[in-house]
């Protein structure tokens, strides 16, 4: 164990602390400690136990056993409210914001300056005006939060933190959704605040990044604390190792080879909708892996959702095995052999309080079913099952609500559906985000795999190393429109950067 | 160890009622007689009738406040039909169908003008009122021959003919819901309608049908009940959809879509029928059964809540 308690910066500090939610236990005797002034970062799996950690310190959960204390005494928080005022407030990975009311409402909502009964407008901006620039953070405060940037509503949330007092600010994947040099920015302003005395406590999936920014690294793995230590000891080996429990050789597998002579598949020619992509045009062949890189925004998704068939395009045309293919609606792409593992399985993806079985079946039911019979049961089940055996989910029964899977079994399920078309183009849209080191190995091996049978992928990725480990070729699109197209070895994170940011 | 809680959790309204059914039985006399249960048999049929197919719309993410608008106008028109003709069938046709039409017309308001499905079936309730005052000239409608109280009150078995409906429609509702890729796709579309699109499935489709389905069977619970009293009336009545809303979410149904089912909804129907008989039974004030009625509704949704909330 550490000798943290006696430190005299010790701000929070965890002893032997319990949380279980059912029969899960999610946090195990987990004995930690955050100072003030430092970046402490948490790094582990899905289901380690970060999240929760992080929760019961903004007092989201409440700890069943153990001591939590703040500033040396032992406390109990109840509530959100019970940690604000202790000085600790948290910033989510999905942000808790009122999109329709202005900045300056957002900042200071629930410590609005008031003069008797009635709140001051004034007051209340001058306030927020004097934080926004004791930290150097500027953003409109007219504005509506609704139309800021994702970058700019995350500052107006850290904008609120600090307009409470913060002493210590959880970051819960602050990251995952901003492009690189938003995160920059970020990482910058973490640290000015570590600098000014606030305590910061870091959640990220992002090794390097964690490495990058953090002066002590707690390892989490199955809800129990592995170590401690400060980041200069750790290295990302040493942290994927730590949280796994093994090494993890090789992330990416070996690329399949192309058949030079393999035919296209899909041929895209001048794919415009308006505001979202101008004027696409590339092909894939059979067995061809093709990234889409580029930023959030940049039009991938759109244009994957416009041949999917999910939103129709302003003009342009594609060829399926050289045919000309009517986009219709997605049901119509589905019979002519497209999948789709869209970017958000929680939104986008899944039935939540629904079985494995519902969820892996939904778009091929017409299969198991005739007029007489309705739904042939057994044959569906056996087919499910089978196709969730090839991809390798971990469940305790076809029965049980998806819900209760991790974060990594769930994105196998969206997988375990495609399979089961047997398709002959995949469109995978960030088909690894907030999924574990483990599952992720799992889910390149079944792209090669689709690839090795001869089914086209088209991978969209914002993790470049995914990209460059995955795909035999691929564009990077900027504003609507593709300005790079990389082969083999041109595939570099520089090059996919520098296409990325092109300004033309 | 969560089994037991799990297993409660599941089937606590059926549990409930049948506990409620064995007590009553044991403490009030002409509870457990038959010719009792035959008559809550026969009284819940309509609901029974509108509550399945109004749990399929609340699962498929919508809400229809009209079925008391259909269920008072159809047997209007099916009385004008049978007073024009003479014939029952015809009239049971024309009764139901104009329950599908009006239920089409809610569908295209919802699906195709996108509005809030509580807000558009109030506004077409209002309409479908209004119609029931044209069709019937503001008065009172009597069949013209004695056939028209058959459909209700035939006898096989000595159960009427009204519950037997009921039956039918409640066993057909359950195979829809869960034994076709219709249901799964109603599951589908109230539980993430964005994922439901994105695997191929027709929301606006489903959604449609949904609301068709449920003018037909508000229709056929408006005719059952003309023909139990033999006579139909123009209201603006309200209090029908809410027996039927009533049974649906003290069954557990979610209002937010995506889970239920319908021997739910019965079980429920049958413990609020119950708990009515046992009221009366034992002759407690009217207004007294307000105050508990009211009552167990809350806790049953906060129930709901309460175990949606320990899931996460």
């Amino acid at each position: 164990m550490e000798k943290s308690n006696s430190n005299s910066n010790t701000l929070v500090s965890f002893e032997k602390v319990n949380k279980s939610f059912g029969a899960t236990n999610a946090l195990i005797k987990c004995s930690v400690s955050f100072e003030a002034g430092k970046i402490h970062a948490l790094v582990g799996e899905n289901g380690a136990g970060k999240s929760t950690l992080g929760k019961l310190i903004l007092g989201v959960h409440s700890h069943d056993s153990g001591i939590i204390k703040v500033d040396g005494n032992e406390v109990f928080l109840s509530s959100p409210r019970d940690a604000v005022k202790h000085g600790l407030v948290g910033i989510s990975q999905e942000l808790s914001l009122l999109p329709d009311r202005t900045v300056v409402d957002n900042i200071a909502i629930g410590r609005e300056t008031t003069i008797g009964p009635f709140v001051s407008s004034k007051k209340t901006l001058e306030k927020v005006l004097a934080v926004m620039e004791e930290y150097g953070l500027f953003i409109d405060p007219t504005k509506l939060v609704g139309s800021l940037s994702v970058a700019d509503q995350q500052k107006v949330e850290i904008l609120r933190a600090l307009n409470t007092n913060a002493r210590l600010i959880v970051f819960d994947e602050p990251t995952a959704r901003l492009a690189s040099h938003q995160a920059d920015q970020l990482h910058d302003l973490v640290r000015s605040l570590a600098k000014s005395g606030t305590a910061v406590v870091y959640i990220s999936h992002f090794l390097e990044e964690v490495l990058k920014i953090s002066d002590t690294i707690s390892l989490l793995r199955n809800g129990e604390k592995v170590r401690t230590d400060s980041t200069s000891k750790e290295t990302k080996n040493s942290l994927i190792e730590g949280m796994t429990g093994r090494d993890v050789g090789n992330l990416f597998p070996n690329k399949p080879t192309i058949d030079p002579t393999s035919e296209v598949l899909l041929r895209v020619r001048n794919l415009t909708r308006e505001n979202e992509f101008k004027d696409i045009s590339f092909e894939i062949k059979k067995g061809e892996i093709l990234g889409i890189a580029g930023l959030v925004g940049s039009g991938r998704s759109e244009l994957a959702h416009a041949i999917y068939g999910n939103r129709a395009p302003d003009s342009g045309s594609i060829e399926l095995y050289g045919k000309e293919f009517i986009i219709k609606d997605v049901a119509h792409s589905i019979k002519n052999g497209m999948a789709m593992v869209p970017e958000s399985r929680r939104d986008q993806g899944l039935l939540l309080e629904r079985s494995l079985l519902e969820n892996t079946s939904l778009p091929y039911l017409e299969k198991f079913t005739s007029w007489i019979y309705g739904l042939n049961k057994e044959e569906e089940y056996s087919e499910v099952d089978e196709s969730c055996k090839t991809t390798m989910i971990k469940h305790s029964g076809l029965e049980k609500e998806v819900q209760y899977l991790s974060g990594g079994n769930q994105q196998k399920v969206l997988f375990a559906r495609a399979a089961m078309n047997k398709p002959k183009l995949l469109i995978a849209d960030e088909p690894t985000r907030g999924v574990d080191i483990g599952a992720k190995q799992v889910i390149y091996e079944l792209i090669s795999q689709l690839s090795k049978v001869g089914e086209a992928v088209l991978l969209i990725s914002s993790e470049v190393e995914e990209i460059i480990g995955v795909a035999h070729r691929t564009l990077v699109m900027s504003r609507g429109k593709v300005v790079a197209e990389l082969k083999g070895s041109q595939i570099t994170k520089s090059a996919i950067m520098e296409a990325a940011f092109k300004q033309d | 160890m969560n089994n037991a809680l799990d297993y409660s959790k599941k089937h606590g309204i059926a549990i409930i009622t049948i506990l409620l059914f064995i007590l009553l039985a044991l403490t009030t006399d002409g509870f457990f007689t038959e010719r009792n249960l035959r008559n809550i048999l026969d009284q819940q049929s309509t609901i029974l009738i509108a509550a399945s197919f109004m749990t399929i719309v609340i699962i498929s993410g919508n809400f229809d406040i009209s079925v008391s608008s259909i269920f008072v106008v159809s047997p209007l028109f099916a009385l004008l039909v049978e007073n024009a003709t003479g014939n029952i069938f015809l009239a049971l046709i024309a009764g139901i169908g104009i329950g599908l039409a009006m239920g089409a017309f809610n569908a295209i308001v919802v699906t195709y003008f996108k509005v809030n499905s509580f807000i558009a079936t109030l506004a077409t309730s209002f309409m479908f009122f209004g119609l029931g005052y044209l069709i019937s000239d503001r008065s009172l409608m009597r069949p013209m021959g004695d056939a028209y109280q058959q459909i209700a009150r035939t006898k096989f078995f000595d159960i009427t003919s009204a519950t037997w409906l009921a039956l039918v429609v409640v066993i057909i509702a359950s195979i829809i819901l869960t034994r076709t890729r219709f249901g799964r796709n109603v599951f589908a579309t109230g539980g993430n309608q964005e994922a439901a699109r994105l695997a191929g499935v027709n929301v606006s489709r489903v959604q449609a049908a949904t609301f068709i389905l449920l003018g037909g069977a508000s229709a056929l619970a408006g005719i059952v009940s003309s023909s139990r009293s033999m006579s139909a009336q123009p209201s603006d009545d309200f209090s029908f959809v809410f027996a039927v809303l009533t049974a649906v979410i003290v069954g557990g149904t979610s209002i937010a879509g995506g889970k239920g089912a319908i021997w739910r909804t019965v079980a429920a129907a049958f413990f609020l029928a119950f708990m009515s008989n046992g009221f009366n039974l034992n002759q407690i004030d009217p207004l007294w059964q307000r105050i508990i009625l009211g009552l167990v509704i809350v806790i049953a949704v906060a129930i709901d809540s309460w175990s949606q909330r320990k899931n996460v």
